[in-house]
């Protein structure tokens, strides 16, 4: 063990069920983003960018494949000999022993790990945004501003801003009010879900909540407002740079489409802020004499023989003959046999869809979550089905 | 786990592939659009259960090294075992006309004795195959067989001037070898060999002592004139074997990885062929893109016509571009308008707008590393 200065603390527990069947067997930071990464690898990514090198990762909800995706962390270079990757699930104590009860309580829980590390700062991610982060910059900001809290803030569109915790700072970015998904916002500084704590303080606060049974035990909900409440020097740190928030169907969608817009790729593929993932190692991709491809990104291992415009391929997805697909999302080892007419559609992981079938039908501008046609992890759709959009299957 | 370690001599060089082997081994070539052609004999040892490969490394080893770093993309960063760097005879201007030179081993006496495998899978680093040697070791085994040599039949012995041909009795084993020289009269299916055997590693230790002071020698000469003394057997293979000694053996063994079957066979099974892991972003087709018949790797971007060809990982075909029968090697930049018909291009050629490369089925046209047309 060697003392670090700052430990992360990863918080991966969290089901997301806004992301429907895309999250049904496994947790949402495992869920495929971009054709061939998965969304925690762009926290992971930060930290190795930020040489962050000693990270706890917060597990609960269904984490098999989350955890056999992870591993020792080596594909993002944090299987280190002073620090590393640590997967932290529930556990039971000598006594007592219980699920992860908010995102501070899974914190507290694990203090003993925190303390193992003796770090001055403690950073708190989360491993369901897309993001690109330099948190040296803001440890830097931490320690300049000589504050208790950093909260990293983005501004985010007005029409938006009661999705998130909303903030008002003074001049000198000392937070003064923090309301947590307010229905009328004063303020469209939103946070990112990413604070930097001084140990000590958040030690104090952790124990102060957990001792407290009306506390929900979040940190948006609970334990920010505590340290205002308590007059503690937070900051808010403003971030400027790519963040994607990728909580529902509609926004993910977003977030993944945007990739294939020509800023936008070289702000995400940006060679200089490179992001790592667990890859399988698959030969490169074959696209056949009647294939048509515009417009999208296909990954190693597909096959691809129909037409794929505005869309996005995973590795090892097959796409059939005459087959048409656009404006979707291929996810990992999507089988699209013959004759199949795909539109709008998020094509969860392995599922198959058979001859003739025609998925996101109808006007799509008029149905439900925009229009987005989901299939679930696995899920067979039988020859000639038809499937109308906005519809989850 | 299977009881035996790996050598692998990655250590061939050749001057008839035109300037893609003109600094570095054949073993170094890049092939089949994010691959090396060690990869594939590397991961069929691994694939095997091998995990001590000892890699014989030729002269210029710098861009072998760089592919391989420390062997984790194959599971070799192992405390037990792993991938050990045997440097190699250098062979002076004459070059290297061996297979398996006993020298290159004599050199490296130490990785062979220090460890405790009963047996010692030896292949060459130059061919494009992907096979798993569990069955041949359990043969060697079965056999108590000194030596396995593994094969392939053929009737076609056409082009296949300096393989080695032999004649086994009904149990396999190996009664005398033949050159193909003597098959052109016979039309029999005649098994010959393709560089790959199992030997008792104490019988290569004995033999690495016994012609210790016999110049270089080749161990498949040494085997041939014991056939007597040893017991040698032959194990067959079904797994195609693609053998790369010229430049047009490149182009062809390349571009026969458009037809699925072969691609079936080298790397859709489940035995992986592994290479350096790149952590590139997907491929993008532009709306411009017109892509047709053709293997396209990873981080390339894509508003050009490509058809029947080959593209490595990172390269950038700009519009109107049109890339024809050809292979482009990792990071080439081809700039508007560019046409290139049967052409292989190396690492990172730049290739200014409305130039046309034109080469020919039996002649492609190969552009050298990191030139600027």
């Amino acid at each position: 063990m060697r003392k670090q200065e700052c430990v992360a603390m990863l918080l991966a527990g969290g089901q997301g069920s806004r992301l429907g069947g895309l999250t049904r067997i496994r947790a949402k930071p495992a869920v495929s983003f971009c054709g061939k990464y998965r969304i925690i690898d762009f926290t992971l990514s930060n930290c190795l960018n930020s040489h962050i090198n000693t990270v706890g990762v917060l597990i609960q909800y269904k984490p098999f494949l989350l955890n056999s995706y992870i591993g020792l962390g080596s594909a993002w270079d944090l299987d280190n000999p002073y620090g590393g990757l640590h997967i932290l699930p529930p556990f039971q104590g000598e006594k007592e022993g219980s699920w992860y009860n908010g995102t501070a309580n899974a914190v507290y829980q694990n203090y003993e790990f925190i303390d193992y590390y003796d770090p001055e700062y403690v950073i708190i991610l989360s491993g369901d945004h897309v993001y690109k982060m330099d948190y040296t910059r803001m440890l830097k900001f931490h320690k300049e501003k000589n504050s208790d809290v950093t909260i990293a803030t983005i501004k985010v569109p007005w029409e938006e801003a009661s999705r998130f915790g909303i903030l008002s700072v003074d001049e000198d970015a000392r937070i003064t009010e923090f309301s947590e998904k307010p229905a009328h916002p004063k303020n469209n500084l939103a946070s990112m879900g990413v604070y930097v704590f001084n140990w000590s303080i958040l030690k104090q606060a952790l124990i102060v909540d957990a001792g407290d049974p009306q506390s929900q035990n979040d940190f948006g909900k609970n334990i920010i407002p505590q340290q205002l409440k308590q007059a503690k020097r937070v900051y808010a740190y403003e971030f400027q740079g790519y963040w994607r928030d990728v909580g529902t169907i509609e926004s993910y969608y977003q977030a993944n489409m945007e990739s294939l817009r020509e800023g936008h790729f070289l702000t995400i593929f940006d060679p200089k802020f490179r992001i790592f993932s667990n890859e399988e190692i698959l030969p490169p991709h074959f696209v056949g004499s009647t294939a048509q491809i515009e417009n999208s990104l296909v990954c190693n291992g597909c096959i691809v023989h129909g037409k794929v415009s505005n869309s996005i391929i995973a590795p090892g997805v097959f796409v059939g003959k005459n087959v048409e697909i656009r404006d979707s999302i291929l996810l990992p080892c999507v089988k699209i046999h013959d004759k199949s007419l795909i539109y709008k559609t998020i094509v969860g992981e392995n599922a198959e869809i058979m001859r003739h079938c025609i998925i996101g039908a109808g006007k799509q501008s008029t149905s439900d979550q925009d229009g987005i046609t989901v299939v679930e992890d696995n899920h067979v759709i039988d020859e000639g089905s038809v499937i109308k959009a906005g519809k989850n299957v | 786990m299977s009881n035996a370690i790996g050598i692998i001599y990655a250590n061939t060089a050749t001057d008839s592939l035109r300037g893609l082997a003109l600094e570095r081994p054949i073993a170094a070539v890049p092939f089949g659009g994010r691959y090396r052609v060690l990869d594939f004999a590397l991961s069929s040892m691994v694939n095997s259960g091998i995990r001590t490969i000892g890699l014989v490394t030729p002269h210029q080893y710098r861009p072998l090294l760089d592919h391989l770093g420390a062997g984790k993309a194959w599971f070799l960063d192992r405390k037990d075992g792993g991938l050990f760097i045997l440097p190699g005879v250098f062979h002076g201007l004459g070059g290297n006309k061996h297979t398996f030179c006993i020298k290159d081993l004599r050199n490296n006496l130490e990785y062979l004795d220090k460890d405790f495998a009963e047996n010692v899978v030896i292949s060459s680093g130059d061919q494009i195959f992907n096979i798993n040697f569990i069955g041949a070791l359990e043969f060697h085994n079965k056999k108590k067989a000194d030596v396995t040599l593994i094969y392939k039949e053929t009737d076609n012995s056409e082009g296949l001037n300096d393989e080695m041909f032999f004649v086994m009795d009904k149990d396999h084993k190996v009664s005398h070898v033949q050159s193909s020289n003597d098959l052109k009269r016979t039309k029999f299916v005649q098994p010959f060999f393709v560089n790959i055997l199992i030997i008792r590693r104490e019988i290569l230790l004995d033999i690495i002592e016994k012609y210790n002071f016999t110049g270089c020698m080749d161990l498949i000469d040494i085997l041939t004139a014991n056939l007597e003394v040893l017991n040698i057997y032959g194990s067959p293979t079904c797994s195609s074997i693609g053998t790369i000694r010229t430049i047009k053996d490149y182009f062809d063994r390349s571009m026969d990885l458009l037809n699925l079957e072969v691609r079936g066979n080298l790397w859709l099974g489940v035995d992986k062929i592994h290479t350096k892991i790149k952590d590139n972003p997907p491929t993008r087709y532009t709306s411009q893109a017109k892509v047709s018949n053709s293997l396209i790797a990873s981080g390339c971007t894509i508003s050009g016509e490509v058809v029947n060809s080959i593209i490595f990982r990172e390269v950038i075909i700009e519009q109107g571009c049109k890339i024809k029968n050809s292979i482009i090697l990792p990071k080439c930049h081809l700039h508007t308008n560019a046409q290139t018909d049967y052409a292989i291009l190396d690492k990172s050629v730049k290739v200014n707008g409305e130039n046309i490369l034109k080469g020919s089925i039996n002649n492609p046209l190969v552009v050298l590393k990191k030139t600027v047309i």
